[in-house]
């Protein structure tokens, strides 16, 4: 059976069919690394498992350009960054984890991407990494952290080109586990425009529930 | 020797300032340079770390080639030793708690028996005492809470650290914690109550023997109707066997698991509602 593409949406990210069935790919080289499939030279992105997927098939999309540096924060064990380090192939992704435990997988997938560094850090602390990573142009951010503004402003002061751009994902329980989610993301929008022009935002339904994407701008 | 104003530490050296030209010296151990870097307090640094990389390292290619390699040698080290080091040190964490709660509790009562008879500079002294054991406690509950988020994500996002901690504390550890049945998790604590109970029974006071293990402490069973309060430690049980074994084997957060746990207590709770309101209005 072949693939079909259906649509390019950004550098090597495609829309394809495939036995009857439409999924969301990046076009990669290597073998799976969260148990998603691969038929020819196309890795399955899976939106229940990765934030940003589930984004691009809610009709958002962020053109990533190839050669792109970005700071990742929040890296788990790599399902999202594998597919950026498709992305972002003559680039490099700065990956930002504090919890050993799905950093020893992550580091599994950084032995075989060349543009990988992986960050053993709290992102909270980013004058503990700034003697490492250099300016970005973009900075993803993935934590589920109450203070995860605070923690965002931080980095993008230390890291982020003017100009540049930044991506937070945000759980609504993470910040506050009784409030009324739409009042919380109402909270979290507008602490963020006070260092950052907002882009977009949107919903993640129905992959992951009370999440919203913030794409800014600095 | 020159006098330099500023020097910053990098993960390939030392860079030196002076009168804004920045100057660069490379350490040939790099694995120990990128491990030092993080200890320094770093400001935002006033030169571009690449450009004054590649002026040691000839090339930007092999700038990031070596970047990668050491970052990777760095973590893989440090991966073992906190996968090693963590546990114990919560374990510590949660005993030097349980020790401050005595301390403060010890105090408490002798400033009563004291105060009743005089007030005076001892008896302030102890109360500053007891507030900075107060003090001390809310600093340690706070890292054992950011501790346990890292070390076991589902576990804490479902009952709290300190119930996740206390857990780990009875279990042994992780791995152990992790190979139990939920029924073992449900009565896991409950020994320590027993021991109470009996205690009291010796006194000649009244007591109920508990069959309650540290998961009762969490609210989700709490304000629940006694006749709920099994059903719920059941299935939040189940739930927490499940965690164990994701925090164990990948670290990951699900979060199915705690909305299926949530939403369980939700069910129970309306089913408490409608059968009050339906027995109030039987008794009619
Ligand atoms: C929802 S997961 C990220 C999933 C990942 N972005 C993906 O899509 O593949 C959140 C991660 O952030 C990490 N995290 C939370 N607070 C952090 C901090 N202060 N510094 C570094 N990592 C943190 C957690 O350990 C967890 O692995």
């Amino acid at each position: 059976m072949d693939v079909e593409i259906l649509k390019q949406i950004t550098h090597n990210v495609f829309l394809v069919k495939y036995e009857n069935r439409e999924f969301l790919v990046t076009k990669s080289r290597f073998k799976p690394h969260y148990g998603e499939r691969k038929f020819s030279d196309f890795r399955e992105w899976i939106p229940y498992r990765s934030k940003l997927a589930a984004m691009i098939l809610n009709g958002y999309t962020i053109d990533f350009r190839p050669e792109i540096k970005m700071l990742y924060l929040g890296a788990a064990s790599g399902t999202t960054v594998s597919h950026l380090s498709d992305i972002v192939e003559r680039g490099y992704i700065y990956a930002v984890e504090y919890s050993a435990r799905p950093f020893k997988k992550f580091l599994e997938l950084a032995l075989e991407r060349r543009n990988i560094i992986p960050l053993l850090k709290d992102a909270s602390k980013p004058e503990e990494y700034a003697g490492i990573v250099e300016k970005v142009d973009f900075i993803y951010q993935d934590i589920a952290q109450k203070n995860q503004n605070e923690i965002f402003a931080k980095n993008a002061e230390f890291f982020l080109k003017n100009g540049g751009e930044g991506l937070i994902m945000v759980k609504a329980r993470s910040i506050d586990s009784v409030a009324e989610p739409s009042g919380v993301f109402n909270r979290v929008l507008s602490e963020l425009e006070e260092n950052f022009s907002i882009l977009k935002h949107g919903k993640l339904d129905p992959f992951h529930r009370d999440h919203i994407f913030v794409h800014v701008k600095f | 020797m020159p006098e330099y104003m500023s020097e910053y530490k990098v993960w390939f050296g030392k860079i030196y300032e002076k009168d804004s030209e920045f100057e660069v010296r490379k350490c040939d151990d790099l694995v120990q340079s990128f491990e030092e870097s993080k200890s320094e307090k770093l400001g935002k640094l006033p030169f571009s770390l690449k450009e004054v990389g590649i002026r040691v390292f000839k090339s930007e290619e092999d700038y990031y080639f070596s970047l990668r390699r050491t970052a990777i040698q760095v973590a893989e080290k440090e991966v073992e030793k906190e996968l090693k080091g963590s546990e114990r040190y919560l374990i510590s964490l949660l005993k030097a708690l349980d020790e401050i709660d005595l301390g403060i509790n010890l105090f408490s009562e002798k400033i009563r028996d004291l105060e009743e008879i005089k007030i005076d500079e001892n008896t302030e002294n102890f109360r500053r005492i007891v507030r900075d054991l107060k003090k001390l406690r809310r600093d340690i509950e706070d890292e054992i809470n950011s501790q346990i988020a890292k070390l076991m994500p589902n576990m804490s996002e479902i009952v709290g650290g300190i119930i996740a901690a206390r857990l780990i504390e009875k279990a042994g550890s992780l791995k152990k914690l992790s190979s139990l049945p939920a029924s073992t998790i449900q009565i896991l604590g409950a020994e320590k109550s027993l021991f109470k109970a009996m205690s009291r029974m010796k006194k000649g006071k009244k007591a109920k023997t508990p069959k309650h293990g540290i998961i009762f402490q969490h609210p989700f069973i709490r304000t629940l109707p006694k006749s709920l309060r099994g059903k719920m430690a059941r299935f939040l049980a189940s739930k927490l066997a499940i965690a164990a074994r994701i925090d164990y084997y990948s670290g990951e957060l699900k979060e199915e698991l705690f909305e299926s746990v949530k939403r369980k207590y939700e069910e129970l709770r309306e089913t408490s509602k409608t059968s009050k309101t339906s027995k109030a209005k039987s008794r009619k």
